[in-house]
């Protein structure tokens, strides 16, 4: 378990955390994603105890961590940059904590441990090799594997599947979070992909400019957005956000007068009021549909495999629908056509201001 | 245009030997000098019947001129002011390099300051401080007093490497489970052996060729071959060809050093300057 609370660190006159609360329960997968720069490595040496906050507690299972060195708190760290032992070889970098007088193991028992490790991640050929003959991706590896050849109380993982090809990723992606010490043990994930934190996460926590703008589950994210730029994190293509305002009777109006939706704003915003209504792409159908209906031209098409992304125009907005291909095979640009979507498919935002994104008000 | 740069080309040779030829001039005449056989050592140049007596004179300890044990002296000065430095100064260079503290910097350059002193500033007290302690002479003392000379030079280079190393490589290390002392030693000191190789190099240089602090802090016990190649010209006739055999053979060991880590040492001295 690790809890921090109204953490705070500046480098300078750098803020990296700016009063961060996180709480990660005991066994769990989570995903902190955020840009870069947003504090996702300082929140991790934080935890790992090798950056000491200005301000703020950490806590390991319900402990405070103050005046904890970093080699007492039992967590294993994968470096983003790999910090691999460079005068060692792939064998030494993975026996190097397993002959450390806090987790020694035998050297028989360490070289089975190894091997298994090695297996796991594919790279038991490359024991031998020294770490400058490694390419990024094993490199990458090794470093996950001197994280997993030891039990620990928590993982803290930066980035640790960046700098693997599309390929690999995608298969280390699925078998990460099998690996059975990985399921067992509480792991912190930091990463700036959308995707491999909704895949991987069994919560994810969106940090921003040194703080931690929303928390929840996949479903949490993904449907109850804090605010429109959680919901542009969040998937490919993008949601599509259409500026407007709330009518005297409530519906919604965009600037242009293009799209007018019958909704019933009157709870959540006064007539007048600048919003933004969110729908992501695969909740657009094509045609007449059960929902609010929306008419507008094709301005271009682009096929995606089986489906196709259809970018519309309404007005002088341009939302994207991602639609199966046989609906979208007459479609030509500037053909007319019509789309709905359903209600309860529709957020509600704020309008963006400079200072913040705006906040989703609704539903 | 082509006939433009061969001109220049030949023109950039020759004033090259010419520089040549006016670096190497001294040592060549060293080597005559100490070739020539006594009686002909004032008379002739270049024309002279070469013998080695020079040197069988000098290693034989003839004369009443221990300059074997001359040699000795500075071996042991030199390698225990380097090893000496090596123990204090690596430590000091790796906190100077990861840890700012208060007044850090002000050490650093106190530290620094001890080089570009001139040594004479301070011989005199020292020579007195030596009597009083009984340091005068010893082993003891000229160790000591060469830290002047190697521990800035080994601190100050070995700071830069360190502070080249990613802090990341030992932050690993402690999260491996060891302490920060273990994470210097079994991680930063393997990464930064070529610069240790290359400035020790350096250092024992420097201390072998230190001139003053022997001139004054010993008398026959410590002395270096440095002021000892010196004894040779005392006497009634000044004895040039011993001299220079002397100081010949005191140039092999840092020579010999230099050969076999001359590996390391153009590693050594272009990696503090290039970031990776």
């Amino acid at each position: 378990m690790i809890r921090l609370r109204g953490v705070s660190k500046a480098f300078g006159a750098v803020r990296a955390l700016d009063g961060l609360d996180l709480d990660v329960r005991e066994g769990e997968f989570f995903c902190l994603l955020g840009p870069s720069g947003a504090g996702k490595t300082t929140t991790l040496k934080t935890v790992a105890g090798l950056e000491l906050p200005d301000a703020g507690t950490v806590e390991l299972d319900g402990r405070d961590q103050r005046g904890v060195e970093p080699y007492d708190r039992g967590v294993a760290m994968c470096f983003e940059s790999y910090a691999l032992y460079p005068h060692k070889s792939v064998y030494d970098n993975l026996a190097f904590p397993l002959r450390s007088p806090r987790h020694r193991l035998p050297a028989a028992r360490a070289r089975e441990r190894i091997g298994e490790v090695a297996e796991l991640l594919g790279i038991a050929g490359l024991l031998d090799r020294s770490v400058g003959q490694l390419s990024n991706g094993q490199r990458q590896r090794v470093a996950l594997g001197r994280v997993l050849v030891r039990p620990a109380r928590a993982f803290l993982l930066d980035e640790p599947l960046s700098h693997l090809d599309a390929k690999l990723r995608q298969q280390m992606r699925a078998e990460l979070k099998a690996i059975g010490s990985v399921r067992r043990t509480t792991t912190l994930y930091v990463t700036h992909d959308s995707v491999e934190a909704l895949a991987l996460g069994d919560r994810i926590g969106v940090i921003r400019d040194g703080r931690i703008v929303q928390t929840g589950t996949r479903e949490e994210i993904w449907y109850r957005p804090h605010d429109t730029e959680v919901a542009r994190a969040f998937g490919r293509p993008r949601i599509n956000l259409l500026p407007g305002t709330v009518t005297p009777g409530g519906g919604f109006r965009s600037a242009d007068g293009a799209v007018e939706l019958d909704l019933r704003l009157r709870a959540e915003a006064a007539p007048g009021t600048g919003v933004l209504v969110g729908v992501r792409p695969r909740d657009l159908t094509l045609g007449t549909g059960p929902g609010h209906p929306l008419t507008g031209t094709v301005y271009v098409t682009e096929v995606l495999g089986r489906s196709v992304e259809v970018t519309v125009r309404l007005g002088e907005q341009q939302v994207a629908l991602v639609v199966p291909r046989g609906e979208a095979a007459g479609l030509r640009p500037d053909d007319p056509v019509r789309l709905s979507v359903r209600p309860e498919n529709l957020l509600l935002f704020e309008a963006d201001r400079p200072e913040r994104p705006g906040r989703r008000i609704g539903p | 245009m082509t006939v433009r740069r061969r001109l220049v080309g030949w023109l950039a040779d020759a004033a090259l030997i010419l520089y040549f030829v006016f670096a190497l001039f001294p040592v060549a005449w060293m080597v005559i000098l100490s070739l020539k056989p006594a009686n002909q050592l004032f008379s002739t140049y270049f024309s002279f019947s070469p013998t080695l007596d020079g040197y069988r004179t000098v290693l034989g300890d003839s004369e009443g001129i221990p300059f074997v044990r001359f040699f000795v002296n500075s071996l042991v000065v030199s390698v225990g002011a380097v090893l000496l430095s090596l123990l204090v100064g690596l430590p000091a260079a790796y906190a100077s390099a990861r840890w700012r503290f208060k007044g850090s910097e002000n050490l650093m350059f106190t530290l620094l300051s001890f080089r570009f002193a001139p040594e004479l500033t301070v011989i005199i007290p020292l020579f007195v401080l030596y009597q009083k302690l009984g340091l005068f002479d010893t082993y003891v003392g000229m160790v000591w007093v060469l830290q002047l000379v190697t521990l800035p030079l080994i601190v100050w280079i070995m700071r830069s490497y360190f502070a080249d190393l990613t802090p990341e490589l030992e932050q690993a290390a402690l999260l491996d489970g060891y302490s920060r002392k273990q994470a210097f030693v079994k991680v930063a000191l393997p990464l930064v052996k070529p610069g240790v190789a290359a400035v020790s190099l350096l250092a024992f240089i420097f201390a072998w060729n230190n001139f003053v602090f022997p001139l004054i802090l010993t008398s026959s016990e410590a002395q270096t071959v440095t002021v000892g190649a010196l004894s040779f010209l005392g006497g009634d006739r000044p004895k040039y060809n011993l001299t220079a055999a002397a100081a010949l053979v005191s140039v092999v060991p840092p020579l010999l050093l230099a050969l076999t880590i001359q590996r390391y040492l153009v590693r050594g001295l272009s990696f503090g300057a290039v970031k990776s």
